[in-house]
């Protein structure tokens, strides 16, 4: 990889900031319960530019941001800098107000970032066929897409791929192994 | 049922005019019930006429293989000369017979192989009347070969079907990031590995000649449809457009392959040539449309579609036109087979919580299920070439392998051993 342990560490804990100020952008209004701008899937397609100043600047701790130079986001895995995967209900590839509040935050994070360039990855669980889990896998990950560009993520930097039931990330015959690889991942390409 | 009652009339017809002669029809009508197409033939000991040790196991080879494809073919039951018990139970109309003469100087003399010489034959078992001569002169490690050959021309000779014997199964091996196409004989011996190129490589398609398989692989995260020339183990690209390029069927004359690409879209059936060049569209939907597979005449082809919201089998022309709906029950239908006598569809159905093999006629009558929960999971059936036999992938054991059925009996073997899973296979048309 030709990244130092520490540089490494370093990488993760700026992850980790970034993470937390993203966090910290979508539930700064209120209690995870409330409807809140960011859950309700309407606002969060029309809307998510102006969600963003209306919250309040979040407080982040300076000192590690500028005591460190840019990270090469490019070289790293996407969940390194925050965001996370996608996750789908059986045999579906719609996007439950649970994901597009994860995909609002994985918008912004992508927009502040606008060198890097990402592998949507569609996995299913390993129930049914192989090539239908492959094309289920591809409109999963073609879903996710069309809503990060919704959300003003520029087409050209999403990357599109099915493994289907190929690359379980958890093994198992069980709803909750199942569950788990009901996903579209984001990867380097 | 139907082919049982059809193998039975068919059974009648032949036996009849010998019974009226011998003016004992009932006799003969129970004789071929019990029989049901089944021929009981002796594999005998074949005598050695040189070439010590390795004629001797030369002649124990070609005496178990021969006996085992006739046994495998699912049309005979085989007698061997050294058990006694086995061949009374046997109402024994046929024997194999034969010479095996090998070289008088091994290999360490001579400085390499010589061939054996052998001679097989075929007779009636009362009589000794010969039905069938061949003679051979493989070098040793051509001796299994030999026994198929011959099994496959016995096989042809009596009941008019042809044989598997020389058939092999290609597919997928392996988990995680790395699957690699595999081939093995039809009964489970050979196992060649064809790819080793850290990647996923899926869903074997035997150019109906054998002498490419098209698969799916993926580059750098991105799929595409490659194909591999059997005799050099070459891989080319065939075509790499955006998103899918998936479920290759090669069509029966072997001048184009089936693919289904998304192009960033939905996936839609496209016929191909060889080199990648799209020549026609074969659907337009705002759904999938996947898993195509020719009918062995090349003029029809059955595919998955979810247009209605579930995943159905289709039927549709070269063309694309005069679209029918084949399956009508389950909600979840795919995989479909065309048999090679056009007669019968074998696919694959979510019944409760598992995926199970179903056979319909290309009608859409019939539908039967070919397997239970016992089996847990069955995916991807493919004919054998003489439409008797499916292969497929289960997980009855845990991990996915390969397991032999034979549609009409319902009795089944495993094909493939090992604790990686082993998916997508496909049986040689030749």
């Amino acid at each position: 990889m030709g990244i130092g342990q520490n540089t490494r560490k370093m990488l993760t804990l700026l992850g980790m900031v970034a993470l937390v100020a993203a966090l910290a952008l979508t539930t700064g209004c209120g209690g995870s319960d409330d409807a809140d701008v960011e859950t309700d899937p309407e606002a969060a397609m029309d809307g998510a530019g102006d969600a963003v100043e209306t919250v309040p600047e979040p407080v982040t701790p300076e000192e590690p941001v500028e005591a460190v130079p840019a990270p090469d986001y490019s070289a790293m895995q996407p969940a390194e800098f925050g965001v996370e995967d996608i996750f789908f209900a059986f045999d579906q590839y719609d996007l439950d107000d649970i994901a597009m509040a994860s995909l609002a935050r994985d918008a912004r994070i992508l927009r502040e970032h606008p060198e890097v360039i990402v592998l949507v990855e569609g996995h299913t669980d390993e129930r049914g066929t192989v090539e239908y889990n492959l094309a289920l896998g591809e409109r999963r990950a073609l879903a996710v897409r069309d809503y990060l560009v919704s959300l003003g993520v520029s087409t050209s930097r999403l990357r599109v791929t099915s493994y289907g039931e190929s690359r379980p990330f958890a093994l198992g015959s069980n709803e909750t192994a199942w569950a788990k690889n009901r996903r579209a991942h984001f990867a380097r390409p | 049922m139907r082919s049982l009652l059809h193998a039975i009339v068919l059974c009648g017809l032949i036996l009849a005019p010998v019974a009226w002669a011998q003016g004992v029809p009932d006799v003969t009508l129970q004789a071929t019930q019990t029989a049901f197409a089944k021929i009981d033939i002796l594999i005998g000991t074949l005598d050695v006429l040189s070439g010590g040790m390795p004629a001797v196991d030369s002649a124990s080879l070609l005496e178990t293989t021969i006996a085992r494809d006739l046994e495998f073919s699912g049309l005979f039951r085989v007698g061997l000369l050294e058990s006694q018990a086995a061949r009374d139970s046997l109402n024994l109309e046929f024997a194999i017979r034969g010479q095996v003469e090998g070289p008088v100087r091994d290999a360490q003399q001579t400085g390499g192989d010589q061939p054996t010489t052998i001679s097989l034959d075929l007779v009636t078992h009362a009589g000794g009347q010969l039905m069938l001569n061949k003679r051979y002169r493989p070098l040793p490690e051509q001796t299994t070969a030999t026994a198929h050959h011959f099994a496959n021309q016995v096989v042809e000779m009596l009941t008019g079907e042809p044989g598997i014997a020389l058939t092999r199964v290609v597919f997928s091996r392996g988990s995680g990031d790395r699957r690699d196409l595999y081939a093995v004989d039809y009964d489970g011996e050979n196992l060649l590995r064809l790819t080793a190129n850290r990647t996923l490589n899926l869903c074997p398609a035997w150019k109906p000649d054998g002498s490419e398989i098209a698969f799916t692989s993926y580059n750098s995260g991105m799929q595409g449809l490659y194909s591999l020339a059997t005799a050099t183990g070459k891989v080319r690209k065939v075509i790499q457009q955006d998103g899918l390029n998936l479920g290759a069927n090669w069509h029966p004359d072997g001048t184009e392959i089936l693919v289904s690409l998304s192009r960033g879209g939905d996936p839609e059936i496209y016929r191909v040539a060889p080199d990648g060049e799209i020549l026609r569209r074969l659907t337009a939907m705002q759904s999938i449309e996947i898993s195509p597979c020719w009918d062995p005449a090349g003029r029809d082809l059955v595919f998955t579609s979810d247009r209605t919201g579930t995943p159905q089998l289709y039927i549709v022309d070269g063309d694309g036109a005069g679209r029918r709906r084949l399956t009508f029950e389950g909600r979840y239908n795919d995989s479909a087979d065309w048999s090679p006598d056009g007669e019968r569809i074998v696919y694959a159905t979510r019944q409760d919580e598992y995926t199970q093999l179903v056979l319909i006629r290309a009608t859409g009558e019939d539908r039967r299920l070919l397997t239970d929960a016992r089996w847990r999971n069955c995916e991807d059936p493919s004919w054998a070439p003489d439409g008797r036999h499916i292969v497929f992938a289960s997980d009855r054991n845990g991990t996915f392998k390969l397991y032999v059925m034979d549609v009409v009996e319902g009795d089944a073997r495993q094909l493939t051993f090992g604790d990686e899973p082993d998916i997508t296979p496909a049986w040689s048309r030749q």
